[in-house]
């Protein structure tokens, strides 16, 4: 049923440093984050998982308080990341006040400014922007043979993607503008035979966010470097939910490279003396299997079982990883 | 430096400034006028919010505020005020 495994995929494509799983929520994104994370620690590599999502889970999967503390190592060259996107939005909100009261000489924030400022931290969008914000950081920064996302659920990961090529474009416009602006500096300056006029400080700073956005987004969309795998799960609204979401993600050039079944239930059971409720769910999932087989084809790349228990810790972690890629 | 050579210069800069003042002043000032316009432009499209418009997502504009702190009241005033005919005089 499967053409080509995992661990096959990660050997094969050596370059693709940036790996993401994506799915509806409580599919088994952050189980297999940290399964792969765990898998390629294990091959030798120096991995950092982090979160990008403000309910991050990676601290109860590997059951250490890793929230706002940087990537901590949880076993040789694994290393854990969660963002505390609060603290960030925090600190950028006092960096931008001192930097008012420097440029000015002030020793208050006008109180129009600072009702501002506030308000400004207070929008939704504000955490995203920043958790997007520190990856680029994250990355910029290097020091890993690979970068494991654990994304935020569908439709978040979405509004991720899309922000990024808004913000793109919007940067695109207001640059020019400001380039514009310039333009009729330098005209007035000319005809009043000042000196050249100062740099434009503005302008400068777009240019910063332009290429902090077009980093970011570039990994997101990047064929080479980039490996984005999809989490189904054999039940009709998820399959039919990931059949949009990888329409939608085709369209903001994700790189998709493939599909993993999660939570199979054994079809051995079919055979022992079960429950009715068991019975329906085993032939529900036979006939949801089929339809999986059907969509996604060549693309599926594991089939990985439901546990006897919930994955938390590192054994359960190794557990899983044996069961996505044949062995660790 | 003599005296002549001072007064020279200062003819000259006299000279210098009435033909800018007749040729190019007006053009200058209406450089200088639609640059404020683009600036008040661009502080919206920024800052939009402030006015209750809002436009992106607020992280990367509040990077750009310090810069426009002076500007905001002005723009504010200009954004908000009622139009009546004497703006098309100005």
């Amino acid at each position: 049923m499967i053409d080509i495994s995992l661990a096959k995929i990660f050997d094969q494509y050596p370059d693709r440093h940036y790996i993401m799983f994506g799915g509806k929520g409580g599919l088994g994104k952050t189980t297999f984050s940290a399964a792969t994370a765990y898998y390629l620690a294990k091959q030798g590599k120096r991995v950092l998982v982090f979160s990008v999502d403000p309910q991050a889970s990676l601290s109860d999967i590997f059951q250490r308080d890793i929230f706002g503390k940087g990537p901590t190592e949880i076993m040789p060259n694994l290393y854990a990341q969660e963002i505390d996107a609060d603290r960030r939005v925090k600190e950028y909100q006092q960096e931008i006040r001192q930097k008012i009261l420097d440029m000015y000489g002030m020793d208050k924030i006008p109180e129009e400014i600072e009702s501002y400022i506030q308000a400004a931290a207070a929008e939704p969008a504000m955490e995203e922007s920043a958790i997007f914000d520190e990856v680029v950081d994250i990355v910029v920064k290097g020091g890993y043979d690979y970068y494991i996302y654990d994304l935020v659920p569908l439709g978040h990961a979405l509004y991720y993607l899309s922000m990024a090529s808004v913000y793109d474009e919007w940067i695109d416009k207001i640059t020019n503008l400001r380039q514009q602006m310039r333009e009729y500096d330098q005209v007035a300056a000319v005809m009043r035979h000042e000196k050249e006029i100062d740099e434009d400080a503005i302008l400068n700073e777009l240019l910063y966010i332009k290429d902090r956005i077009n980093k970011s987004s570039g990994i997101l969309t990047d064929k080479e470097k980039t490996a984005f795998f999809f989490v189904v799960t054999a039940e009709e609204m998820i399959i039919n939910d990931t059949v949009k979401a990888a329409e939608l993600f085709a369209k903001f050039d994700v790189p998709l490279s493939g599909y993993i079944v999660n939570r199979v239930l054994s079809q051995e059971l079919k055979g022992q003396h079960i429950p009715e409720y068991l019975k329906h769910r085993l032939t529900m999932q036979e006939h949801y299997l089929q339809v999986i087989n059907d969509t996604f084809k060549n693309q599926i790349l594991a089939y990985v079982p439901e546990m006897e228990r919930d994955v938390t810790g590192l054994q359960m972690i190794e557990k899983l990883a044996k069961s996505m890629f044949d062995k660790v | 430096m003599s005296e002549g050579e001072k007064k020279k210069g200062g003819f000259f800069q006299a000279i210098k400034e009435f033909i800018y003042g007749v040729a190019a002043h007006d053009s200058a000032r209406f450089a200088m006028k639609s640059r404020a316009s683009m600036e008040h432009l661009f502080i919206l499209i920024t800052m939009g919010d402030m006015l209750g418009v809002p436009i992106l997502p607020p992280y990367y504009s509040l990077r750009l505020l310090p810069y426009v702190v002076p500007q905001i009241s002005t723009w504010k005033r200009r954004m908000l005020r009622e139009k009546d005919l004497t703006d098309a005089l100005a």
